[in-house]
């Protein structure tokens, strides 16, 4: 049965979305709809150099250009009293236009307002800039050489950040940030181990390809600042843009409109203090819309090595584990300096390990910066620890189904961070994977040049932690609900998620609630739609605002129905005396009775933890996301060229609010993992970006997609806990693939991605040592 | 070069007089009805669609053709609007998502088919999946899994909704067959 709410269409039982009617007539409205009286639009000049000094920049002729309203440069924000030119959630390292030297090309070095796009363009092409090219470094081993040449010659200045965050830059160095968790006795660890297996495993960098790329309308006149964004943390565009213009926050208002697309693309400001500078010069509204060759260059999925020492008793049973962690972070910090503490401390992975040593690295370089990506660096950790598992259990006899079963957490034991794991259904996900894959350890099936096989995965991901989200609602007089949240609609479900919430804690149709767009001056604090958390995060605020309004109705109804509190009832839009069901007031009746004009309810989520600077131990996530995977393979031989033919993703949800949300964020999971399995990443030479664009960077497609895809998300009412999933099934994708590769062909790929070329390669290794041991 | 003022002739095989600001004045066929409209002789048809008919159904998702977010019907054939400059739309069919309703607002049976099955999460390709599924169930009305797989694989959906989308296809077929 459906629902048909003013906003569209879901139902109580299969959920959806709210807004289905505007996503199907083309009508919902995106930043890039929006339209502002006298708005002008903007174009930037980006660095062709990948670290240079900007000697000179001549703007003379783009400003004489009819139509163009305000050319700036770095050199003239810096040369403003008014504004603070620098940005970054963490340091305050990037600047809105490069100021003095440019660290990665496509930084921008000049931005231009004008009437139009054409004219803004032309204005572009007419400023000339003159570079001082210095040495660079792109890799991390260039990065990290001890003469390397410094990305940031000054230690980065931090600003108000996250309050769980540690901090230990390395200055005179291209470390920008490191983050160590000392767990057990390393040398017991492993001198408990028969054998101890070192590895080191690589992840490239990446794209989020959001469909819609990152666009910003900013007006700024007359002390007070406006921007339409498609953010996923308002609240830190609004901060961050009170910094810059040295405004107080209530001067500041950050309107999100439904986004097109965010896995973390969209995360801190991007490009939002330069198009608000730039309306500030021009004294008009300014539009800027990235291209996607622009998008590539903005931020990226940290390129990340990983340097993995296991010990390990002969019986199976882990005793030790040392990761040392470089992510790329590329010229600017981002969230880089954050992400690492749970790209860390997540190789532990989902394993009962007594001991465990993490040292965590954000590395500076040339290239673009890095910063979220959907699944925060547990990707990459996972496909450390998993593949690393399968070699394991390989030099061990071991099947990798038994190896993992007997070292996955359960309840009560010490996950690496060394709080109880409670919860815990790892064991349980991991079976339920093998069982549908139908694993049987055993041989790889071949016919003709093709050979199929299968491959697990099972991994743990944190949620940020401590963690805050308020939300408040309104209770009308005709019984309609208003929810008021800054949560961010990005395609996930997360207003049909709230208004479901909702409906059934008060008592009334989905249909007839209303779930608000974050508007700062109107919505209340969100910390960010990011890290799987609003379900769970925002959810819980949302309840708390309605069970406010619930106290009060019974509290009213007590008064109109002359009876004690306790021995009324609520539900289905009324409160009733218990056994008599005729005495009652609708919700409606009692807001008006109220004379209150609408009932008020406002609640807080707080979740408490954080990590000690020192040893990296504490309480790293609230509850433990945990999923699992199974792929059967196909791999051509002649070619090799791998087809992903079914695949299990397995994810623990506790309560699942929105069904068909959950099913189609799993779904979409596997298909944004098989791209960075088998074929994504971002190819740079002397630090210029080789393939950004969607003609030589593939994203997957419809025909990439398994036809036998199952998403199992498990459900346990018992726990009365509501997990995010949101990332959760994404991890195990890459190293299921890996493994099965590895066992349909004997090759075991290291360095993500499993491109054709390099399983050839591995092939014609493996015929090669052939013949050399005949 | 200069993308103001100038003059420049659209195409060769187009003398019309370009005004005082680069612009020609353009007639196209948009969802059935003639729309005037003015554009300098190197816009696409999106960029026209976008900023002079007034439509958002098309979205630009790569600017050059990979990722079907901009898909256009030109005379019932999905085409990348980012990729067709509009002068040379002149003379066709064009349809948009806009186009598919009925007079009265109620939805095409494929829309219908996408809602029923919650065939999309940020949607942004949506307007896109439409036309092309429009375009397949009328080059071929009883298309298989496969078939519906290869004919939309010019469209991306980032978000991943692919098995939605494939059962709102293989759904929307039944539907307009019986519509």
């Amino acid at each position: 049965m459906t629902d048909n709410g003013h906003r569209g269409t879901i139902d109580p039982i299969r959920g959806g979305m709210m807004d289905s009617l505007e996503r199907v007539t083309g009508r919902v409205s995106y930043t890039i709809d929006l339209q502002v009286p006298g708005m002008l639009h903007a174009k930037l000049l980006r660095s062709t150099m990948a670290h240079a000094r900007i000697r000179a920049i001549d703007v003379s002729r783009a400003r004489a250009l009819p139509g163009v309203a305000a050319v700036l440069t770095g050199a003239d924000l810096a040369a403003r009293t008014d504004i603070q030119p620098w940005f970054g959630p963490v340091f305050r390292d990037q600047p809105i236009l490069a100021i003095g030297k440019v660290r990665h090309v496509g930084e921008p070095v000049a931005a231009v307002a004008a009437v139009d796009l054409d004219v803004a363009q032309e204005a572009i092409d007419l400023i000339e800039v003159q570079y001082e090219e210095l040495p660079a470094v792109f890799t991390l081993d260039e990065a990290l050489a001890d003469d390397a040449p410094l990305v940031h010659e000054e230690p980065p200045r931090v600003g108000q950040t996250f309050a769980d965050l540690i901090i230990d830059t390395k200055s005179g160095t291209n470390v920008c940030n490191h983050f160590k968790l000392r767990k057990g006795n390393m040398e017991e660890g492993f001198g408990q181990a028969d054998e101890v297996f070192e590895h080191v495993f690589t992840s490239p960098p990446a794209q989020h390809v959001p469909m819609e790329t990152h666009a910003c309308i900013a007006d700024v006149r007359d002390g007070r600042v406006t921007v339409w964004v498609g953010a996923q943390i308002p609240f830190v565009v609004r901060s961050q843009l009170a910094e810059i213009f040295k405004l107080p926050q209530t001067r500041v208002r950050v309107i999100v409109p439904t986004l097109g697309g965010g896995y973390g693309a969209k995360c801190y400001p991007k490009i939002e203090p330069v198009t608000a500078v730039l309306s500030l010069a021009a004294r008009r509204p300014v539009r800027l819309h990235l291209t996607r060759e622009e998008e590539f260059v903005t931020i990226t999925k940290h390129g990340v090595r990983i340097r993995m020492r296991t010990g390990v008793k002969r019986d199976g049973t882990i005793t030790a584990r040392q990761s040392e962690c470089h992510f790329n972070t590329g010229a600017y910090g981002d969230i880089g300096p954050r992400l690492i503490k749970n790209g860390g401390y997540g190789t532990g992975g989902p394993h009962h390990i007594p001991n465990v040593a993490v040292d965590s690295y954000a590395v500076y370089s040339n290239i673009a910066p890095a910063g979220a990506f959907r699944g925060y660096g547990v990707s990459q950790a996972a496909w450390a620890y998993e593949t690393q598992m399968d070699m394991i259990a390989e030099k061990l006899g071991l099947d990798p189904l038994d190896f993992r079963l007997r070292n996955l957490l359960t309840d009560g034991q010490r996950v690496m961070t060394g709080e109880d794991m409670f919860d815990a259904h790892f064991v349980e996900l991991l079976e339920r994977a093998a069982t549908w894959i139908g694993w049987d350890g055993g041989d790889p099936v071949r016919n003709g040049s093709k050979v199929r096989a299968k491959g697990l995965s099972c991994i743990i991901k944190g949620t940020v932690t401590p963690s805050t989200s308020t939300a408040s609602a309104k209770l009308n007089d005709d019984s309609s609900l208003d929810v008021l949240t800054s949560s961010v609609e990005m395609g996930q479900g997360m207003h049909a998620s709230l208004a479901l919430m909702a409906s059934q804690r008060l008592g009334v149709p989905v249909g007839s609630v209303n779930v608000s767009l974050p508007d700062t001056d109107v919505t209340p604090y969100d910390q960010q739609t990011s890290s799987s958390r609003t379900t769970h995060a925002m959810g819980t605020a949302v309840m708390g605002a309605v069970d406010e309004i619930r106290e009060q109705l019974v509290a009213l109804a007590a008064d109109e129905l002359e009876i004690a509190a306790a021995d009324l009832e609520m539900g289905q839009g009324a409160v009733r005396v218990k056994g008599s069901p005729d005495r009652s007031r609708t919700y409606g009746e009692l807001v008006r009775a109220s004379r209150s004009g609408n009932l008020l309810g406002s609640s807080t989520f707080r979740s408490e933890g954080g990590l000690d600077a020192e040893t990296g131990l504490g309480i790293g996530s609230v509850h433990w996301h945990q999923a699992a995977g199974a792929a059967e393979v196909e791999v051509d031989l002649e070619t090799g060229k791998v087809d992903l033919l079914r695949y299990h993703a397995g994810v623990y949800a506790g309560r699942i609010i929105n069904p068909v949300q959950a099913e189609l964020q799993t779904e979409g999971n596997v298909a944004f993992g098989l791209g960075q399995a088998l074929f994504e990443e971002m190819i740079f030479d002397n630090g210029q970006l080789q393939n950004g664009n969607l003609g030589d960077y593939m994203i997957a497609s419809i025909e990439d997609l398994p036809d036998d895809l199952n998403t199992d998300v498990l459900e346990h009412l018992e726990a009365d806990e509501i997990h995010g999933i949101g990332e959760t099934s994404l991890p195990p994708v890459m190293p299921a693939v890996g493994n099965a590769v590895y066992r349909a062909t004997g090759v075991r790929i290291m360095d993500l991605p499993i491109t054709p070329e390099k399983v050839l390669r591995g092939l014609r290794a493996l015929a090669d040592q052939e013949v050399s041991s005949r | 070069m200069t993308m103001t003022g100038e003059p420049n002739a659209a195409t060769d095989a187009d003398p019309r007089p370009l005004d005082a600001e680069g612009k020609l004045t353009l007639t196209l066929n948009v969802n059935g009805r003639d729309q005037i409209v003015r554009a300098r002789p190197h816009h696409t048809l999106l960029e026209v669609l976008r900023n002079e008919v007034g439509l958002t159904g098309p979205r630009e998702g790569c600017g050059v053709g990979m990722c079907g977010a901009c898909t256009v019907l030109v005379d019932g054939k999905p085409v990348s609007g980012c990729l067709l400059l509009a002068p040379l739309a002149e003379g066709h069919d064009l349809v948009t998502v806009e186009g598919l309703e009925g007079p009265n607002g109620e939805l095409h049976p494929i829309q219908q088919a996408y809602v029923d099955h919650t065939a999309f999460q940020c949607s942004y390709c949506t307007p896109g999946f439409l036309l092309t599924t429009k375009a397949l169930l009328e080059d071929n009305p009883d298309p298989s899994r496969d078939d519906a797989k290869h004919y939309l694989a010019g469209n991306l959906c980032r978000c991943g909704s692919y098995v939605k989308i494939l059962d709102a296809v293989m759904d929307a077929k039944e539907r307009v067959r019986e519509d």
